[in-house]
This record gives C-alpha cells, sequence and structure tokens, in this order.
C-alpha cells in the first residue's frame, strides 16, 4: 500500500469498519482475563484461572477440532459444488434453468431448524447413523447456494467470448474450463470458500438434530450456555479461537510476501 | 482491433487471478494445518470397548466424569459416548426418530410423553443400591402406571430474583411482578410453560389443572404486563448479565444456579420466595426400550445417582440433588444459601408435572400470541 | 452439473417435500402423524398476529439489507481499487471476527450497550445523556444494528468479487477520456458491479427473514420476529404441521420476493440467464 493512501477516506473508512467488527471481539479478550463470572464494567482484576480451567474441559477441545474438520471438508465441497452450478448456470443452456435457479436459492430462506427436522426424519427413514457427516451434508446442502450465488455474479459479467475464442483456439472444453473459466472464477471461489466455512463454524441450528456423539464448537457452546458459571471458559475459548486465526492468517500473508519475494528474486 | 486488445487484457487478467488463486490455496493452506479427518477426532475417549459403547442422550455439561466416577471405576475399558442436546424437544425428537440412545436425560414434563411413545423401558430400583436415599416426593414423579420409568437426578427452583440496590419494594409474590415499579427493568422467561404457571399461580389458579377460560385470563393477564417487559430472555447466561448490567432489576422464573453466580461476584441480589410458592423443575434418567446395554445402563445410573456424584453436581452447577445423602457431602455454605434443604420452601415448591401434548401446544400458542401482540 | 443439481435433490427437495407433507398432518408423531388435515393452514390464516410478525419480519429484512450494503460497498471498492498488495490480508482481517461465536459476540455488544455498558458510561462522562436516559437495547432497532454488524462482511464478499471482474482497461479508458473519478464510479464502475450488490442483497435478505437468534437477544419485548414463532413451533410446542405451514407460508413469500426482485435488478444479470 502507498503511503497516500493511509489517510485516504476508503482506508480511514476500512479502519473504522474494522473497528466496529473487533470491538466485542477486544471486550471478550478482556472480559477473558476478568475475575468474575459474568460480563460487566467495573473490571475486577487479572486472572489467568478460566484458560487454567480450559485446559481440563476435554469436551470443549474436541469439539474445537471437530469444528474446524468439519468447517473445512464442507466448505470445500460447498464452494465445488457451488462453482460447478455457478457454471452450469452462467455457460450452459439446459432444461429447467430457471427452475434450477430458483429452487437452489430456496435453501437460503428455509430456517435452519425446519432443514434441520426435515433432514432428521429423511436420515432415519434411511438408517443412516448421525454424525459429524450427516452434519456435514447438512452444511454443503446450507452453503452451496451462496458459493452459486458468489461466482455466478462474478462470472455473469466475464465475455462468454473469451472461452469461446480459447475453444476456437483449439482448446478442449476441459482445457478451457482448467486455464479459463476456473481462473476467473478463483478470487470468487475464495470468497466462497470464506463465507463456507464462516456460516459452518458457527452454524448449530441444523447441528443440533443431526449431531451424533462428536460434539461441533457451536454445539457444545450453545447448551454451555445453561450454566452461568461455565460462560468464562467459553469466553477464554472464543478468545483463544480469535488470536489463532488472526496468527494464522499473518502467518499465510507472511508465507506469500517471502514467496513473492523468492520468485521475483529468481526470475531476476 | 480494439476486441483483440481487450481479449488481450482480459486474457493478462486471467493470469492475474491465476496469481491469486495461488495467494488464495497459501492462505487456505495455512487454515488447514490442524485438519484431521472427523473419525480421527474422536481419538479421546479410551480405547477398547468392551460392549460397544454406552450412549448417553445427555444435556451438555453433564458428561463431567466426577458425575459418574463409580461406573468407570466399576468398567475401566468401557466407552460411555455422549449426544448433547439442548431442548428437550430436541432430545425426544431424535429418539422418536430411532436414535439409538441407552440412556436419555429428559425433564419431568416431559415423561410421560416418553412412556406413552413406549420410548422407555420400566426399572427395577431394586437394582440400584443408591436408590435408598432419593428423595421420595421426587421419585414419585417417575412413577407411571406403577411403575419407574425415570429416576431422577438433578432439580432447581424457578423463581424471582430481585436488584436489592435497586429496588425500594421488592416483590413478595407472582403477583407483584405487575407492580408498575418495575416496569421497564422487569424481565420474564421466553418460556411458555413456565409463564403459564406462573400467571397462573398468581391468579391463585393450579397451572396443572387450568380450564381454557382460565388459560384465557392467564393470556390477558400475560398481555396486561407486557408493557412493563424489557425482554424475555432466553439462556440462563443471560440472567446474571441483565441482573448485574442494570438493564433488568426484577426477573422472573429464574434458576438458583444464577443467583449463586450473582452472590458469588458480589452483586446485590435477593431470591425470593413468593407466596404462591416457587415453582421446580426436575430432571432424570430412563433407560431407552431399544437399549442393547441394559445392564451398563443401571450401573450408570447407580453411579450417577451415588452421593457423591451428586454432590459434586451441586457443588460444580448449584442445582439440587434428588439423593439425599448428597447433602451432607456437598459444599455446606451453598446447601445454605440455595436452600436446597429447606423443607418450609421445598414442600411449598409447585414442580413441574407431566404435561399432554396438546397442552404443550396451547402453552405455546397462548405464549405466541403475547410475544406477537404490538 | 449433475452433482449440485444431485444433491439438492436428495438433500434439500426430498425433505422439503417431507415438510410439505407435514403441514397436512394432523401431528407430529404417531398415530396423529397419520392423519390427514389442512385444519393448520385455516388456523394459520385465522392468526392474525402471524401475519402482523411476518409483516415486521419483511420490514426488518430489507432495512438489513439496504443498511449493510450501503456500509460494505465502500468497503469492497477500498479492498479492490485502493489496498494494492494487502487485498487479501484485509480482506480476512474482516472475516475473522464472524469465526468467534455469533452468541458470544451479541453477549459482548450487549456489554459495550447496556445501560452500565460502555457506550453509556462514556456518553454519561461526557455529559451527553441523562443517567439512564438511553436505551440502547431491547429494541426492533437494536435487532437491525446487529445484524447489520453480523452481515457487513458476507454483504462485502459478493460486492468485492463483482469489482474485482471490472476490467482494468476500461477504467483506464475512462479516465483517458478525462471522466471526473466519480462520473466513472456512477457511470462505469457501480452498475457493473450491481450483480454482487444484487447477491449482497439477497444474502441478508433471505436469511434476515427467518432470524430468530437475534431477535431473541437483543429485540427485546418488541421485538420479536417471525423466525421466532417458527423455532417455537419445532422446539419447543413440537408441533411440526403447524412449523412447516408457517415454514411453506415464508418459502412462497420468498419466491414471490425473488419474482418482484427480478424485474427491478434483473435477476438474470446475477446468473446470466
Amino acid at each position: 500500500m502507498q503511503r497516500r493512501d493511509v489517510l485516504s477516506p476508503g482506508f480511514l473508512y476500512f479502519v473504522m469498519l474494522t473497528l466496529f467488527l473487533y470491538a466485542p471481539i477486544v471486550v471478550l479478550v478482556v472480559f477473558s482475563f476478568n475475575d468474575s463470572r459474568t460480563l460487566v464494567f467495573p473490571l475486577r482484576g487479572f486472572t489467568l484461572r478460566w484458560y487454567g480451567e480450559l485446559a481440563g474441559a476435554r469436551e470443549l477441545l474436541a469439539a474445537v477440532v471437530n469444528s474446524v474438520v468439519l468447517g473445512l471438508m464442507s466448505s470445500v465441497v460447498a464452494t465445488g459444488l457451488g462453482t460447478a452450478a455457478a457454471i452450469g448456470i452462467a455457460r450452459h443452456n439446459f432444461p429447467g434453468r430457471r427452475f434450477f435457479l430458483a429452487v437452489s436459492a430456496m435453501p437460503m430462506v428455509i430456517p435452519y431448524v425446519v432443514l434441520g427436522v426435515a433432514l432428521l426424519i429423511l436420515f432415519s427413514w434411511w438408517g443412516v447413523p448421525l454424525s459429524l457427516w450427516t452434519v456435514g451434508v447438512a452444511h454443503v446442502v446450507i452453503n452451496v447456494p451462496y458459493a452459486m450465488l458468489i461466482v455466478a455474479s462474478r462470472l455473469a459479467g466475464f465475455d462468454k467470448n473469451l472461452e469461446e475464442a480459447a475453444m476456437d483456439l483449439g482448446e478442449t472444453y476441459w482445457g478451457t474450463l482448467r486455464r479459463i473459466t476456473l481462473p476467473i472464477c478463483a478470487p470468487a471461489m475464495l470468497s466462497a470458500f470464506l463465507s463456507s466455512f464462516t456460516t459452518s463454524f458457527d452454524e448449530f441450528a441444523v447441528s443440533f438434530f443431526l449431531i451424533g456423539t462428536e460434539a461441533t464448537l457451536p454445539v457444545y457452546l450453545y447448551s454451555q450456555l445453561r450454566f452461568p458459571s461455565r460462560l468464562p471458559l467459553v469466553v477464554a475459548l472464543a478468545s483463544i479461537i480469535m488470536v489463532v486465526s488472526i496468527l494464522l492468517v499473518t502467518l499465510a500473508e507472511w508465507l506469500r510476501n517471502s514467496t513473492l519475494h523468492l520468485s521475483r528474486q529468481g526470475s531476476a | 482491433m480494439i476486441n483483440a486488445t481487450s481479449k488481450l487484457l482480459r486474457l493478462r487478467f486471467a493470469a492475474q487471478t491465476a496469481a491469486r488463486l495461488l495467494a488464495a490455496a497459501i492462505v487456505l493452506g495455512g487454515c488447514a494445518a490442524p485438519a484431521a479427518a472427523p473419525g480421527e477426532a474422536v481419538a479421546m475417549q479410551p480405547a477398547a470397548a468392551a460392549t460397544g459403547p454406552l450412549l448417553m442422550l445427555e444435556w451438555s455439561g453433564y458428561e463431567l466424569p466426577e458425575f459418574w466416577q463409580p461406573f468407570a471405576d466399576q468398567h475401566p475399558n468401557q466407552n460411555v459416548d455422549f449426544s448433547f442436546f439442548a431442548e428437550d424437544a430436541e432430545a425426544f425428537a431424535k429418539l422418536q426418530t430411532g436414535f439409538k440412545a441407552d440412556l436419555v436425560h429428559p425433564c419431568s414434563s416431559w415423561w410421560q410423553l416418553y412412556v406413552d411413545a413406549g420410548l422407555v423401558q420400566p426399572i427395577d430400583t431394586a437394582r440400584l443400591s443408591n436408590f435408598s436415599g432419593m428423595r421420595p416426593e421426587m421419585s414419585a414423579m417417575g412413577v407411571f402406571g406403577g411403575k419407574q420409568y425415570f429416576i431422577p437426578w438433578e432439580w432447581g427452583y424457578e423463581s424471582i430474583l430481585v436488584r436489592t440496590d435497586k429496588v425500594k419494594n421488592p416483590p413478595k409474590s407472582w403477583a407483584d411482578l405487575w407492580n408498575p415499579e418495575y416496569a421497564g427493568h422487569l424481565a420474564l422467561w421466553d418460556s411458555g410453560e413456565s409463564n403459564h404457571a406462573m400467571t397462573a399461580l398468581a391468579l391463585g389458579f393450579k397451572p396443572e389443572q387450568t380450564t381454557a377460560a382460565q388459560d384465557e385470563l392467564i393470556k390477558q393477564k400475560l398481555l396486561e404486563l407486557k408493557p412493563s417487559v424489557v425482554t424475555y430472555w432466553v439462556d440462563f447466561t443471560e440472567v446474571p448479565q441483565l441482573i448485574s448490567s442494570g438493564d433488568a432489576w426484577v426477573v422472573a422464573n429464574v434458576w438458583q444456579d444464577a443467583y449463586a453466580t450473582l452472590v458469588g461476584d458480589g452483586v446485590a441480589v435477593d431470591y425470593i420466595t413468593p407466596s404462591e410458592g416457587r415453582l421446580g423443575w426436575l430432571c432424570g434418567y430412563g433407560i431407552s426400550s431399544q437399549s442393547a446395554n441394559v445392564n451398563l445402563a443401571y450401573d450408570y445410573i447407580n453411579a450417577a445417582i451415588a452421593p457423591k456424584s451428586m454432590a459434586k453436581m451441586i457443588d460444580t452447577y448449584s442445582y439440587g440433588a434428588a439423593n439425599n445423602s448428597a447433602l451432607a457431602l456437598a459444599d455446606p455454605k451453598f446447601i445454605k444459601l440455595l436452600q436446597l434443604d429447606e423443607p418450609d420452601i421445598l414442600q411449598r415448591t409447585v414442580f413441574f408435572n407431566s404435561i399432554t401434548p396438546d397442552r404443550r401446544k396451547r402453552f405455546t400458542n397462548l405464549w405466541d400470541e403475547v410475544k406477537a401482540a404490538p | 452439473m449433475a452433482p449440485p443439481a444431485l444433491l439438492l435433490a436428495v438433500f434439500f427437495v426430498l425433505p422439503m417435500l417431507i415438510m410439505a407433507s407435514f403441514s397436512f398432518r394432523l401431528g407430529t408423531f404417531a398415530p396423529e402423524r397419520y392423519v390427514f388435515t389442512t385444519e393448520h393452514y385455516w388456523d394459520f390464516i385465522s392468526r392474525t398476529s402471524f401475519h402482523r410478525l411476518l409483516l415486521r419480519s419483511i420490514g426488518v429484512a430489507f432495512i438489513t439489507a439496504g443498511a449493510s450494503i450501503v456500509l460494505a460497498y465502500p468497503l469492497a471498492h477500498f479492498l479492490v481499487f485502493r489496498a494494492g498488495r494487502m487485498q487479501l490480508t484485509l480482506l480476512s482481517l474482516l472475516i475473522i471476527p464472524a469465526w468467534t461465536s455469533y452468541l458470544l459476540r451479541i453477549l459482548a455488544w450487549k456489554v459495550i450497550l447496556g445501560s452500565n455498558g460502555l457506550l453509556n458510561s462514556f456518553l454519561l462522562q461526557a455529559g451527553l445523556i441523562q443517567e439512564g436516559s438511553a436505551r440502547l437495547l431491547y429494541s426492533p432497532s437494536a435487532v437491525v444494528v446487529t445484524l447489520v454488524y453480523v452481515w457487513i462482511p458476507f454483504v462485502a464478499l459478493p460486492i468485492f468479487a463483482a469489482l474485482q471482474r471490472i476490467d482494468g482497461s476500461v477504467l483506464e479508458a475512462a479516465a483517458d477520456l478525462g471522466c471526473p473519478a466519480w462520473q466513472t464510479f456512477l457511470r462505469v464502475i457501480f452498475p457493473l458491479s450491481l450483480p454482487g450488490v444484487a447477491a449482497g442483497f439477497l444474502f441478508v435478505f433471505i436469511p434476515t427473514l427467518g432470524e430468530w437468534v437475534t431477535p431473541a437477544l437483543v429485540g427485546g419485548a418488541r421485538g420479536v420476529m417471525y423466525g421466532n414463532l417458527i423455532q417455537d413451533q419445532f422446539v419447543r410446542a413440537l408441533n411440526w404441521p403447524m412449523g412447516s405451514v408457517m415454514s411453506l407460508v415464508m418459502l412462497a413469500l420468498m419466491l414471490v420476493q425473488l419474482a418482484l426482485f427480478s424485474r427491478v435488478v434483473r435477476l438474470s444479470d446475477l446468473a446470466a440467464v
């Protein structure tokens, strides 16, 4: 970023909104060190007690792992399927295209609890035992429409000529898809993945009905809210997740920069 | 010509996006580091099961090993798996649609429904060595058609919590909630069943036996209260927040654990005993009629109702224990503060009994009408 | 094309058909489950409170979607055109807060906005308000504010994706022709980003219509929404038939809205149909 941008209105706006988005996070982190079981000002003094107690909460930690795995896997699948659907809708003529578009937007409006109940009945008919897999299927269903819309809205403006030109120049259908269409979709696919992961990582309404013996984090947290005394632990855990997420993104950025740097040196 | 240039430009752009995809892959790769297959994530349970895991359909938080330590001692190689629920209706729906749990832990107002649906089997209390210390009036609530179907485990009060430094005249009864002094600082629980019972008591009705006409009066009474209500609280952690932040001064149908939390934090609060009596809830274990681990299920229940296990539960969550012998082992400060053993209060407490699906529907509709009122 | 269609058919259309069939059943479980009736539809028609809340939900969804777009658009614009190499990092920064449990973030907002909260204490200290005069929580507007907070990153994503595909040469051409920046924006950038804006609008509008957690936590006694009633029917009353009827009504409404929407913004833009 250039120097002049630091003071540009756009950047200031970005900073303001980021502060707005992080305000509650900061509050949570502060309270995770506060020696009180309720989140109320004024603060009462520093403690590491909640983090200490957290170390013993094995079910909670297992739930974190489950949620990360579930989020990653269901988002990859949802992004893949959503992209396929978007390409199909944007680039191909097939009967019932409009109908497909309308149906595929519907999971967005169904209250998740309804989807949860309906899928519960379905799985029980088929005798499929409840597990993280059944929750994963539901998360894919929830996220495909979003992924599709994100990717489709990106493809919408791209000229089909680009792909047609590639085909004219002797590229195969799959080659065009791989070399032209997918690169076009890539930024939108990343958006779709992030949005899917975010949804899956925090979804509990459907999960409650479809979960087996391995809890996801939101399922566990939500039912923990039955116990006022457990709140500080939950807050401490949220703080850790937050800090780890920020570290991961920073690390990724650092890696990316150093690879770019290396490649530049290599080509010089 | 112009067209060709723009195509070239676009191809260049495609190359740029490919570079971005790489970057994205790095970002994602970074995030993916802690990944493991879902199957591997379970590896926290002890290995080598004897007869397949004992499957509990349980409230989260009750899985703590100290709540069933004798079972672990008795069956050191036995896996115990927990499936959590947050609402009674979820647990019932799951079991009803064929979820294969061995033990289930619903609350008293749902028990009859489980029995009628044939989801649970009678329990032979003679096989539970720790049953002798149980409070008889609570155990009796688990009896249907002369057979014991549910073994009570934990119970609690539902009463009024007051911020004493903000309110001049604390309420003395459920009916006092309608006192205009609390307007704008009153919070009710978002529960049709509890509000129905609370208002019935305030009007002098028996909550279990209200007629349709009385229910209409209850609805009117609740509508009358609506302008005074700041919010309908949903989860139990909300109550300490509401009270200590000063958003609410009087909160109805609060469990005693919120009171304990607030006292522990030094907030000026009082937990009222309304003249009509407190409300009381009770939950407990039933053995699924589909269970293939009946013997283990018995051993688990016996371990859970052991005085030591129940004393842990009192100390951890501030709930009451259905086994009287637990009182001697729990922290006496808690027992006193929470009034878990005051016969005067306990005997006048109105416990929620089983209700029929029709009545549950009626209460929900009644409460929805109140919530939806302008 | 086939896999996503198959997935939706099996795990969405089929469950929805099950739900539709439930709307004609007398009760949730046997034996009432096997008695067919239209009773719940008639009941729905007679319940004016349901209709009122449905209207309220539509209003809240509209306002929330509009406000989210207005706030998120400059953000996406900045990221695409001004952030340069930092783009992805900054984008990730926007998303990360959403990885904290939603319930906890709401709880934190209540700490900030509550009667003795950060904001009120600050305003009080600054002499801008009187003791106990400001109530920022527990109202329908608190629901809107909270939802906007939640949705901003989700709305920024599709707008971001749409803005990114705008060809740099178009902007250069506009600049070469002496087009002032604001005109370039109004005539070139904004129209080209409309599909993303439309996607963002739907992202917010549709789920907000069925929203129930936020109204339950910050809406207060008067902020209850239609989704709360559906939730009650499913998880409190265990009355799946009534809940199904209510959900189907909402679904139908959503389809009507999509149809209207497609006239105004041309849904075809969105997916190039």
